[in-house]
């Protein structure tokens, strides 16, 4: 809402600062966003008066003028405009001022003759788009004196977010009261005075509203001999100031009494309104309708329209209709003053995607008591500035006259609710002050009747927070609560967010970047990723087609981090991101199955700095051991890596698994894939279920082992294997032999020796064996019976060689 | 010669030995080769049967004076080449290599701020609780009073799924998810990400926000911003000053907006004699909207909202991961460049 602060203070005799001012409205809720100054572009501009003026001789469009601005000589100013003429007031730029879009005006010469300044058109001011001449200002300006100030433009506006529940503060007359009560002030409306002439109007058009519930009251008043044309300069300089275009000295009207005291008005031309009535209805179903700014809409059966005795008019409260709309031919105009429900205008408004003045007023609500003033006031100003006459009576039905609340307050509970011990007298004074009507005070519970214009005042909270906002919200002392619950409640569980801490405090440790992606991602990206289809969430209206989709994996977000990093010049990155995944599931109450992934992304460089780290890059083992190391942290017990059988996305992939549960895969992303995000070197990936994890670290206990007493021994055997035997193999059989004096095997060199050319490639693979007895120190010959059993049994079940 | 004389004449000889010695090694070579269990001293006195037992007992005298004297030598031999040795290293040590620095790891800056923000809580006695992204309309419009046609419907542009369901604007739905299960007297936090149909310099479609709600008998809006004081001035400093000023929103009577001092100028709106850029002179910025619980909000999930007050208090992470890191860009947060990952160690 853009108040201006000359015309508030036709309202109420404010005389402070546009400091103070800000402070107050901001302290009491209505915040001002920024101080605008429309008309700073202009502010170098001065009153010159045309003292002489004459044709160019060498250019029959040019003009050349002796300007008056008020110095010692008039300024000598060529013009091109063709209404130029002596005894003119004018707008002028003199040289070295500057114009609004920047330009610097500077001496010149035109056809020979110097120029030193400049008169501007309508536009060049940006009053309006007029451009065929300059502006003629009122006669009796003073020449020289400042243009802004001349013409007492409202210089200083001031941008005020109004929030929803406060459509009371959508007119300067409601700011007004607030800056009324803020400063102690009276209010001083501006008066009117509506003559009214000629026979009762009342029934030549009759009112009839078919849905009440819609349309809580119609009232129309005609006006005759109205003549179309430009509104005054200071109407115009008004309406642009606070961001309206004028349009037409009655449109402007209408727009002047809606912004000055909250009420949207619609002028119909008369002579276009068929069959002498207005009938309040909602539209057909699929019906066509041309509204004024001349765009077709489809409506729908619930809208509620405007319709004269054969067709609709005006789309209620939302924006009128060409076929009955001013032009300017128009002489006979009805004025439209009403008030719709609410939510129908906005249902409208939104669905159309038209929203205006009119319909953010009506959304809101207005006040229904000031809905014929609003229309009186209007009247009154178009028979001044049209000429036109009043005509005696109004049209009017309304259905549902407003009836004020009967609402309770109790000021114990007040200050129970605010914490401060606010006097009695002082909730009294402020509900009075806000127009309510307070009876029963002498008891507990006080009766308020709220105005009319407050529509938001419908409980004893309200009240309260009313209480609380004129008393000062900063004003209350804080104190710290004591924070109360229950055993029952008490919940020790590891909730997501606390494994997932935990999680993220293991990853930063380790030395992993924490990433956080969108949670959409493109339908593309997960195609990229060979992802099924069916299980996705679309969004039905994604910013754009990159944020389509609910993200099934977290891949893609991590290796558009890749591409981005590696853009930068980056050559090594560990990535870590924690987040849901979101598939459709029809048996959730969101109809989405919403699931804890950790990912890990491993690329290039291992290490992050050079000497004395040796140059090397990722591989699979340092993403194994990654994954490994977690899961030790977490106690979930031992895993098993196995290659998967396929994978949407990796290959090699390797499925890890805790006991019987699977709790995610890791690999190498596909190249195709990688590829696509710029990556030339292998992607290490892991892809971790944090539902599974988080399950098996609840349920996981940690219980301490007796330290040994006695000495182990140790034993390293060199297994000549084929190259293709999974050294997992060689563990488990070892397992299965099930000695009971092996504590720990453990691989410590792997050395592949060159191959004949015909033989088969194999490789020598050191095992350290650790023996240990719990009761007695192992002599040689115990550790070598074990090593005997090792080797037997690797031997014959396995094609190996030791 | 003598006994007497040649084991005398060992310390001569194990003198010029050592002149030559010039490593630890050598050392211990001679060392063997003096006194070992074959060694030149134990020679000499094998031959001790071959003197008459008057004799004895000096020529053993003078091999024990010998053997000492032989052991000092090679002792303070020994230590010297061992200082020599010492210094030696500690002449080529460089303190200035590199060291070799174990990976380097980091939260991102929404979890630091998150934890921050979420351990104050804790430690003020609230649990924990997290809920879903995508959330039915009923929890994150109807049970918060925002029914549907109401204007305040615009002050968050929504994503949606179908529609009724849609990406939780708000972290406000788990006020109600959490009411519905549990009676008061209850005090929550609820950390999380939220969605808004919103992409520019200030704000991005996904962000993340902090949700409290505390509820109980005669829970005050003086406790609210004592509440909200102590934990504002933990994130920022002590000297940090709160303002409360009233808002509007839907689920919460009375309504306030939270300003904090500027934590760049102090409040001053100045800095370096430059207009401060963070709160555009006014000394002043928003940090987050709170209130009492609408009693309409309490009727929807069954609370008595006579004998029940609360208030709830909702904050952008990302907000005070700016004010706090003065991060000007919003959207670096999601691009997960390690350059500015790496500054949040």
């Amino acid at each position: 809402m853009l108040l201006s602060i000359n015309w508030l203070k036709e309202f109420v005799p404010f005389t402070g600062t546009i400091q103070e001012l800000d402070d107050a409205l901001t302290m009491l809720g209505l915040e001002v966003e920024e101080v605008i100054r429309p008309f700073e572009g202009i502010k170098e501009m001065v009153v010159g008066y045309v003292v002489e003026c004459e044709k160019h001789p060498e250019a029959e469009k040019l003009s050349v003028c002796k300007v008056d601005v008020g110095e010692e000589e008039p300024l000598n100013i060529v013009c091109g405009a063709p209404n130029v003429r002596k005894g003119l007031t004018v707008a002028v730029v003199k040289v070295g001022s500057v114009m609004p879009d920047g330009t610097k005006i500077k001496k010149t010469k035109l056809r020979g003759i110097p120029s030193m300044g400049m008169i501007c058109s309508e536009r060049e001011l940006g009053f309006s788009e007029e451009h065929d001449g300059i502006m003629e200002l009122e006669e009796g300006l003073v020449p020289g004196a400042n243009l802004v100030e001349s013409l007492k433009l409202d210089d200083e506006v001031l941008d005020i977010s109004i929030t929803p529940n406060r459509a009371d503060s959508l007119s300067v007359l409601g700011i007004a009261r607030e800056v009324a009560l803020a400063f102690d002030l009276p209010l001083t409306v501006p008066e009117y005075n509506l003559v009214e002439s000629g026979d009762d109007c009342s029934e030549e058009v009759t009112i009839e509203i078919a849905d009440a519930d819609k349309c809580y009251c119609y009232h129309g008043r005609i006006l005759e001999g109205a003549a179309i044309g430009q509104s005054p300069a200071w109407m115009r300089y008004r309406l642009v100031a606070v961001g309206l275009r004028p349009i037409s000295n009655i449109v402007d009207v209408t727009n002047y009494i809606m912004m000055g005291f909250g009420q949207p008005l619609h002028a119909f031309d008369l002579d276009r309104l068929e069959g002498g009535k207005i009938v309040v209805d909602t539209a057909a179903e699929g019906e066509k309708f041309v509204t004024l700014d001349e765009q077709e809409r489809t409506l729908k059966a619930d809208d509620l329209m405007i319709k004269d005795g054969s067709r609709s008019v005006a789309l209620a409260g939302v924006m009128g209709g060409a076929n009955s709309e001013i032009h300017d031919g128009s002489t006979r105009i009805f004025l439209e003053s009403a008030v719709f429900q609410p939510a129908s205008v906005r249902r409208t408004a939104r669905r159309l995607g038209l929203s205006s003045d009119a319909s953010f007023r009506f959304e809101r609500g207005v006040d229904q008591l000031q809905c014929p003033e609003a229309m009186d006031r209007a009247a009154a100003m178009l028979a001044d500035l049209t000429g036109a006459t009043v005509r005696k009576g109004v049209c009017k039905a309304e259905p549902k006259p407003w009836v004020a609340p009967e609402l309770t307050f109790r000021p114990q509970r007040c200050r129970d609710l605010l914490g401060v011990a606010i006097e009695d007298s002082f909730c009294k004074a402020t509900l009075e002050k806000l127009g309510c009507v307070v009876t029963g005070t002498d008891s507990e519970t006080w009766t308020v009747v709220p105005p009319s214009n407050r529509l938001d005042y419908e409980r004893e909270v309200d009240f309260i927070e009313e209480v609380a906002r004129v008393y000062g919200m900063d004003r209350i002392e804080p104190v710290l609560p004591q924070v109360k619950r229950t055993l029952e409640a008490r919940n020790d569980d590891c909730n997501e967010y606390e494994f997932w801490s935990l999680i993220k405090t293991w990853g930063c440790g380790l030395g992993l970047n924490e990433a956080i992606n969108y949670s959409f991602v493109g339908h593309t990206d997960l195609d990229l990723f060979n992802l099924p289809k069916d299980n996705r969430i679309t969004i039905m209206n994604p910013l754009s087609s990159e944020q389509d989709a609910m993200r099934t994996e977290l891949a893609p977000g991590l290796l558009q981090n890749l591409r981005h990093n590696l853009g930068h010049g980056n050559t090594g990155l560990r990535l870590f991101e924690l987040a849901h995944i979101f598939e459709a599931d029809e048996t959730s109450d969101t109809t989405v199955r919403e699931s804890g992934r950790l990912n890990i992304l491993f690329y290039g460089d291992r290490f992050d700095s050079a000497y004395p780290r040796m140059a090397s890059e990722a591989e699979y083992a340092d993403m194994k051991g990654c994954v490994e190391h977690l899961l030790a942290h977490l106690h979930v017990g031992e895993p098993s890596f196995t290659l998967a059988d396929e994978h949407a996305w990796m290959s090699p992939a390797v499925d890890v698994v805790v006991g019987d549960q699977k709790i995610g895969t890791i690999g190498r992303i596909n190249p195709e894939i990688a590829d696509a995000y710029n990556a030339k070197k292998d992607v290490w990936f892991a892809d971790l279920d944090t539902d599974v994890l988080r399950k098996l670290y609840v349920s996981a206990c940690v219980k301490f082992a007796s330290l040994p007493v006695h000495q182990s021994a140790w034993n390293d055997i060199t297994v000549i294997a084929p190259i293709t035997l999974n050294v997992q193999a060689i563990f488990d059989q070892v397992a299965a032999t099930k000695l009971p004096l092996l504590e720990k095997m453990e691989l410590i060199d792997v050395f592949v020796p060159e191959a004949a050319e015909d033989a088969e490639q194999t490789r020598n693979l050191t095992f350290r064996l650790t023996f240990r007895h719990s009761s007695k120190t192992l002599k040689d010959k115990d550790v070598d019976k074990e090593r005997k059993k090792v080797v037997y049994s690797l031997e014959n079940a396995l094609p190996v060689r030791i | 010669m003598s006994l007497i004389h040649e084991l005398e004449s060992l310390v001569q000889e194990l003198n010029s030995g050592l002149d030559q010695a010039f490593s630890l090694t050598a050392v211990e070579d001679l060392r063997v080769a003096f006194l070992g269990r074959k060694g030149k001293l134990a020679q000499i006195m094998q031959r001790l049967p071959e003197l008459s037992p008057e004799e004895r007992p000096e020529v053993g005298k003078t091999a024990n004076i010998v053997k000492n004297k032989l052991t000092g030598l090679l002792d303070e031999c020994k230590t010297k080449l061992e200082s020599a040795a010492e210094a030696d290293k500690l002449a080529k040590f460089d303190p200035s290599m590199p060291g070799r620095m174990p990976w380097q790891g980091s939260l991102h800056p929404v979890t630091k701020v998150m934890t921050e923000i979420c351990d104050i809580f804790k430690g003020l006695g609230y649990d924990i609780v997290t809920g879903p992204e995508v959330e039915n309309d009923f929890y994150n419009f109807e049970a918060l009073n925002l029914p549907p046609e109401h204007p305040a419907r615009d002050m968050q542009d929504t994503l949606y799924v179908t529609d009724n369901i849609l990406l939780r604007t708000h972290t406000s739905p788990m006020q109600a998810r959490t009411m519905l299960k549990q009676e008061p007297p209850l005090a929550i936090i609820a950390p999380g990400k939220v969605y808004r149909r919103d992409s520019d310099l200030t704000h991005t479609p996904m962000f993340h926000q902090i949700e409290g709600l505390l509820v109980g008998e005669k829970v005050s809006l003086a406790e609210l911003r004592g509440t909200l004081t102590a934990f504002l001035q933990e994130v920022f400093g002590p000297e940090t000053k709160v303002r409360f000023r009233p808002s509007f929103f839907p689920f919460t009577e009375p309504s306030v907006e939270v300003d904090i001092s500027c934590c760049m100028c102090g409040g001053d709106g100045v800095v370096d004699c430059q207009p401060c850029r963070v709160c555009k002179q006014t000394g002043w910025v928003e940090i987050l909207g709170c209130g009492m619980v609408d009693p309409e909000v309490f009727k929807k999930v069954g609370y008595d909202p006579e004998k029940y007050t609360g208030f709830a208090f909702g904050l952008g992470v990302e907000r005070v991961a700016m004010l706090k890191y003065g991060i000007g860009d919003l959207r670096m947060f999601f691009e997960n460049d390690v350059r500015f990952l790496n500054q949040f160690i």
